[in-house]
């Protein structure tokens, strides 16, 4: 098993590091790089930049950069740059390597005047001078969304409203999922099996946004013209409490965790509709095929009663393979629920993720992939690692 | 999911009565039949593509009064009645209008024919590709098995829907010179959809080949000096037709799903060309003042899923029983 590990480690290990190699591919051809702005400026006679400024651009962007240094900078920072260049003789294009003609002027200007180090820079006022590249977790600065600030504070910042709202989607979604597939495994062709397998269907069927706009237009508008206390339509939090709404009904103050959970309550239910309709018919399958299994018969020729042979023998061994699947939820509640966050305008990374798209925010979609690669890679492993801990009989050499 | 009964006195009677065996096309339609909602389903797909192939045609030929013009003109996808915005369902509209007038139907019919084309193109495209690509890997074994399960498990691993978003976003800007600019954004989704998307059958053919291979058949094709390529074209691949007929129509709903989503999000095919998906892309601004924008988009989109997944259901037990999917 620690064999195992060591060797899953290293695999992890090579898998992020081509995943880093995709995404700075990517970077290359995103539109509206970041030189657009300066084809622009160039034409005009007044605002004509010089070469100069044009270099420090480009130091400013690593664009002066031979390629494969680019890459290594991105993905490793660029404090170590001018000592490997002395190392190697500063070979290369002097014009490119600015008025020093070493490698020095393939770092940052900032990272310059350090002294192209970070040890001894005061990381309280302002961040690091020198870039440390995404593999320390440095994605840079923001270009549009909040310009100047760090991508790792953005992403931060909108971490806690997507947590919040997919660990409600997912322990609701399975406790919800789970009796309800085993029951509609153990009753199969009842009542009660037709209406699950029904409302799974057209769960996995439904357009999951035009759920929530449908969730939206009955709960907040519908529920209004009809007195009934009517929920928020978006937000995490009310700016101030409408008369008539949940909150005024219940006495919820603006901003209170109350206030939160009813602004949760429509995401969550358009979310959970969509996990609780796959899980539910995975857990109904699963449990099909485990009570036909001979044990099962075996428990039940021995005279146990019928509630511990479903419980205790065939559930447990149902649940197996659903842990691949909720494992597998890792990686999505990092992501956010990206459709769901933007129908409810809800701040959260994946309302993010579109907002960076849709404004060609590059670090922050590429930070958000690489956070997303290894999440991928690590969920992979847990779910692996868990496999064996449920069922003995699955042994790694 | 849903399981038909079976009148089994009745089977063996229908069997007894009859000398020569039946066309294999015929018993499969026999045991679908038997799953009501698979027949339902599949009467419905054929109205909504004959509605959305026709229904545009024929309201062409119609005339409506456009408030704003002032006079009697024929219905069109990008007809504006900036007099008659987000009007209520009535009887020269039949669905409403929306925000600049257009007539809602017209607008969803003409959505569905590139909705369903692209479903279907994509489906076509990845389900052979991943046919194709399944058998060889079966068939061969080896190194090139290796290269292509990996290859597979790397696609699979990725997260789609990020992904799918960022290759939409860097490629929104692409124009293809030959075609006219509104198709490009079909065939860029298309191209994307298919390139993420030929796992499962991947996965699937090369399941059924790795059995296949080693049976008297095989063998006695290659002794009769078949080539590889043949054996997989003439042998393999028809042998697999079954589950990959399954996993394509259940597909079909999934990629109108993905597209819709895409589309909605404002990375599949902008506005003013319509998918099911984009119609719904502004509705959140007067969405409470004019509630049929948004309602019938997403009605089509769930019937036509709906339907699509049903229909798979039945198929897969007509086809193939004892198949698990």
């Amino acid at each position: 098993m620690t064999n195992y590990l060591i060797r899953r480690a290293f695999q992890m290990i090579i898998v992020v590091l081509v995943s880093t190699i995709f995404i700075f591919l990517i970077l290359l051809a995103q539109p509206g790089g970041p030189l657009a702005g300066i084809g622009r400026t160039t034409g005009d006679q007044k605002t004509r930049l010089s070469s100069e400024d044009i270099l420090r651009i480009e130091q400013t962007l690593g664009l002066n950069r031979p390629f494969y240094l680019q890459y290594l900078t991105w993905a490793g920072g660029e404090d170590w740059v001018d000592e490997l260049g002395n190392l190697l003789g500063n070979p290369g294009d002097k014009a490119k390597m600015g008025a020093t003609g070493t490698w020095t002027g393939f770092q940052t200007p900032t990272c310059q005047e350090a002294g192209g180090t970070n040890v001894g820079a005061d990381t309280s006022v302002v961040s690091y001078p020198c870039q440390r590249g995404i593999l320390r977790f440095d994605f840079g600065e923001s270009w549009s969304i909040s310009k100047g600030q760090q991508v790792i504070d953005i992403i931060s910042s909108r971490m806690a409203p997507t947590l919040r709202l997919l660990i409600t989607v997912t322990v609701l979604s399975l406790v919800i999922a789970i009796p309800l597939g085993i029951i509609s495994a153990v009753r199969q062709y009842s009542a009660l099996d037709y209406t699950v397998t029904t409302f799974s269907f057209f769960g996995i069927s439904m357009p999951v946004f035009w759920f929530g706009i449908m969730l939206i237009i009955l709960f907040g508008h519908y529920f209004r013209t009809w007195g009934l206390p009517f929920f928020p339509s978006g937000g995490t939090q009310a700016v101030r409490i409408i008369n008539g709404s949940i909150q005024d009904f219940l006495g919820v103050e603006k901003g209170s965790a109350a206030d939160i959970a009813v602004h949760l309550f429509l995401p969550t239910m358009m979310l959970t509709l969509v996990y609780l309709a796959g899980w539910a018919r995975f857990m109904r399958s699963s449990m099909l095929e485990v009570l036909r299994q001979d044990y099962v018969r075996t428990a039940r020729a021995k005279g146990l009663r019928e509630r511990a042979v479903i419980f205790k023998h065939a559930a447990r061994n149902a649940l197996i393979p659903l842990i691949t699947i909720v494992v597998f939820q890792i990686p999505d509640i990092f992501s956010g629920a990206v459709l769901t966050e933007t129908v409810f305008s809800y701040p959260g990374m994946g309302r993010l993720f579109i907002q960076a798209l849709s404004s060609n925010d590059w670090p922050i979609v590429m930070a958000f992939l690489y956070i997303n690669a290894i999440l991928v890679v690590i969920a992979t492993l847990v779910g692996d690692v868990l496999y064996t801990i449920v069922d003995p009989r699955i042994r790694f050499e | 999911m849903t399981v038909a009964k079976i009148d089994l006195e009745k089977l063996q009677e229908e069997a007894m009565a009859l000398d020569k065996p039946e066309p294999i096309l015929v018993t499969y339609w026999k045991r679908l039949r038997r799953h009501t909602l698979a027949v339902v389903s599949l009467f419905t797909l054929i109205a909504i593509v004959l509605g959305v192939i026709f229904g545009p045609i024929i309201m062409n030929q119609m005339t409506y009064f456009n408030v704003q013009k002032g006079e009697y003109v024929n219905y069109g996808r990008d007809i504006q009645d900036l007099a008659s915005q987000n009007a209520s369902p009535s009887a020269e509209h039949w669905l409403g209008t929306d925000e600049l007038g257009r007539d809602v139907l017209y607008r969803l019919l003409i959505a569905g024919r590139l909705s369903l084309t692209i479903s279907f193109a994509v489906v076509l495209m990845r389900e052979t590709f991943g046919t194709f690509l399944g058998s060889v890997s079966g068939y061969y074994g080896g190194k090139t098995d290796t290269f292509i399960q990996r290859l597979t498990e790397f696609i699979i691993v990725l997260p789609s829907l990020p992904i799918l978003l960022t290759l939409a976003s860097i490629t929104r800007e692409i124009r293809i010179p030959i075609i006219p600019a509104e198709w490009t954004q079909a065939v860029i989704i298309i191209v994307i959809l298919s390139a993420l998307g030929w796992t499962g059958s991947c996965r699937l053919s090369r399941a059924m080949v790795l059995s296949l291979r080693n049976q008297e058949f095989t063998e006695a094709s290659r002794a009769l000096g078949m080539s590889n390529l043949q054996i997989i074209i003439r042998h393999m691949i028809p042998n697999t037709l079954a589950p990959i007929i399954v996993s394509a129509t259940l597909g079909l709903g999934g990629v109108i799903l993905v597209e819709s989503a895409l589309s909605f999000l404002g990375f599949g095919i902008n506005p003013p060309v319509a998918t099911w998906g984009n119609m719904l892309q502004d509705v959140q601004t007067d969405m409470l003042t004019a509630p049929w924008k948004a309602f019938f988009p997403g009605f089509f989109i769930l019937t036509s899923v709906l339907a699509f997944n049903y229909l798979g259901d039945g198929l897969r037990d007509a086809l193939d029983p004892r198949l698990k999917l």
